[in-house]
């Protein structure tokens, strides 16, 4: 039986917008074992997006336990959070937010320079990330210089290339055509089945959702399996 | 270590990469390090020229009360009298001829001394064009500093005429102190002639004395010896003696310090104002880093980076330009006939690449500190 990956319990998150209290999670419970691409769908303002922010470690659940590869990640500092943010999760965002004035293997190499690795290491790790989104050929191109589906290809590679073992992606294809979505989609399904990665999707598109193992539906912060 | 050289890696391709914002960050670092070098360079040449220094042996003799070369008249034969007094190792008696007694950038100074004294006065004086045989020559012959030659493009065999004088050059001669550099040695009776002063009437006398220590002693001993006679005398140490007849000119030098604060100012704004604009159109930029596992103080490194190396390149820029232009055009001011050689030297250029690196880095705290401490979720959906 695959080890547990994420595991949520009564996870709520809330913030106040000027005097309002608001509520985009409420006392989620969520399992998901390592190696299983899970897709979140439901509708804008359902809190998709916030609870794909807390498994990433970029935001901090209000109250509840969040336990993602074996670390409760409530317990952290700052400081470790980000830490385990580097050497855990990938976050492949819908608008690839690329840096504009790097090249491919420069967007892909960002997540290692903070590594003790030598550059003759990190060369090696970018070219294999960008070689498993059969990008190599365009590693010197700025993102300008790309197409929308090699964008968020690089923006894959970027998430990959540190080896996490969870990716995180917000809505992937939402910006892509057709062709480039199914591309992009069979990438992910390829990285959950060969090389083990847990991958949580958001999308609003059914179509994209039936190319993950599972589809959870978020309804005003609850989550529903089956809606 | 490695990560902080790939951060500083990463700063400078962010900054080559926005060539016309850095181009124009880096101009204005560099018209402000202009700025700057300039006025340090005075304040420093100012410095050279009037700060006692152990080295110090020289004795300046005028008129009293009369700092004007063309009012300060003394007796030729004092010279006799001098060299008698306890401490005195020579002295020279010199006639100075100036083209203009007021403030002036480009003053040209006949030094009148009497031939075969001047190297025996001053036996630092090297000769590195032409040569003393040829001054001794030719009655109107002529010996220039260096960087007066230089500034007038004048080279053996020249002839150049300025306050009425008509000379022949005969050789270029360097000296450490930079004031006798900017002047011109001619004989002391053509001066004499030329000037219509009279034969036997020289402005000043130059001396020389044995040990720093009795520099006061030996004023006051030839002060004393001329005291009841028709030219009194006042005599001071020669650094002394220019902060005392260049006052206005050193009160004014004074005041482009203030020029120089600006100048500091400017570039402290250029900067921070740059890296806040750059910071604030990278937000989501860094939220995506932030993402990825940069720290706060990664971010901030990226900023200060930034910052150290837009002040180190417009340093290197302006502070070089302003060397090299300053020591192209080799500027002599002057005022009541004393010269001050206004010369760039390391200590400046270093100084001045210095502080603009470090204006670079303080400019860059406060974005840096914005940078480090934006919300990562909110500057994502932004």
């Amino acid at each position: 039986m695959n080890e547990t990956m994420i595991h949520c319990q009564a996870v709520s998150k809330s913030y106040k917008k000027g005097n309002t209290l608001v509520t985009p999670l409420e006392s989620l419970d969520l399992e998901v074992p390592a190696g299983e691409f899970l897709a979140l769908m439901g509708p804008s303002g359902s809190g998709k997006t916030t609870l794909l922010n807390l498994l990433s470690g970029i935001d901090s659940p209000s109250s509840g336990k969040l336990v993602i590869h074996g670390t409760e990640l409530s317990g952290l500092s700052r400081r470790d959070l980000t830490a385990w943010r580097a050497r855990n999760v990938g976050y492949i965002f819908q608008l690839y937010h690329l840096i504009p004035v790097l090249t491919a293997f420069e967007n892909v190499e960002l997540p290692l320079l903070l590594s003790p690795l030598s550059k003759r290491d990190r060369h090696a790790r970018v070219v294999a990330a960008l070689d498993l989104v059969s990008l190599t050929d365009r590693m010197h191109h700025t993102p300008s210089e790309l197409s929308g589906g090699q964008e968020q290809r690089v923006a894959i590679a970027r998430a990959l290339v540190a080896d996490p073992p969870l990716l995180v992606a917000d809505e992937p294809t939402g910006d892509l055509d057709r062709e480039s979505a199914n591309r992009i989609l069979e990438l992910l399904q390829q990285l959950a089945r060969r090389h083990g990665k847990t991958i949580v999707m958001v999308t609003h598109d059914a179509r994209a959702a039936a190319a993950a193992d599972r589809t959870l539906h978020l309804e005003k912060g609850v989550l529903l399996e089956n809606p | 270590m490695n990560a902080f050289f790939n951060l500083l890696k990463l700063a400078w391709v962010q900054l080559i990469r926005h060539r016309v914002r850095s181009s124009l960050t880096i101009l204005g670092v560099a018209s402000g390090m202009f700025l700057f070098t300039a006025v340090e360079t005075l304040q420093r040449s100012l410095a050279k020229a009037t700060a006692a220094t152990a080295a110090d042996t020289t004795l300046v003799v005028y008129r009293e009360n009369r700092f004007c070369p063309s009012a300060s008249r003394l007796p030729e034969h004092f010279a006799d009298e001098i060299r008698r007094i306890d401490g005195v190792r020579e002295v020279i008696p010199v006639k100075i001829l100036v083209n203009n007694c007021g403030a002036s950038l480009d003053v040209i100074t006949f030094r009148g001394v009497p031939e075969g004294l001047l190297k025996k006065f001053a036996p630092e004086i090297e000769i590195v064009a032409g040569s003393e045989g040829a001054w001794s020559k030719r009655d109107d012959a002529a010996l220039l500093g260096e960087t007066f030659a230089k500034r007038r493009g004048l080279k053996p065999g020249d002839q150049f005429d300025a306050a009425g004088v008509t000379v022949s050059v005969a050789g270029i001669l360097r000296s450490p102190f930079p004031q006798d550099n900017n002047v011109a040695y001619v004989k002391l009776p053509f001066l004499q002639h030329a000037s219509k002063s009279g034969l036997g009437v020289v402005t000043q006398f130059m001396v020389r004395v044995h040990a720093v220590g009795s520099l006061e002693s030996v004023a006051n001993a030839i002060d004393e010896q001329f005291r009841s006679t028709q030219f009194p005398t006042d005599t001071r140490p020669e650094k002394a003696f220019f902060a005392e007849t260049a006052a206005e000119l050193i009160e004014l030098i004074g005041f482009t310090r203030w020029l120089g604060v600006g100048a500091v100012i400017a570039v402290t704004a250029l900067v921070a104002n740059a890296l806040l604009l750059a910071v604030r159109g990278r937000v989501k930029e860094n939220a995506v880093l932030r993402t990825l596992g940069y720290p706060g103080r990664a971010i901030a490194c990226l900023v200060v980076g930034e910052g150290g190396m837009l002040g180190l390149a417009g340093g290197l820029f302006g502070v070089g330009l302003g060397a090299v232009f300053l020591r192209w055009q080799s500027f002599t001011m002057g005022n009541e006939g004393q010269t001050l050689a206004i010369q760039p030297d390391a200590f400046v250029v270093t100084a001045g690449i210095s502080a603009a690196l470090l204006l670079g880095v303080l400019a860059s705290l406060w974005p840096a500190f914005q940078a480090m401490t934006q919300p990562i979720v909110k500057n994502l959906r932004s």
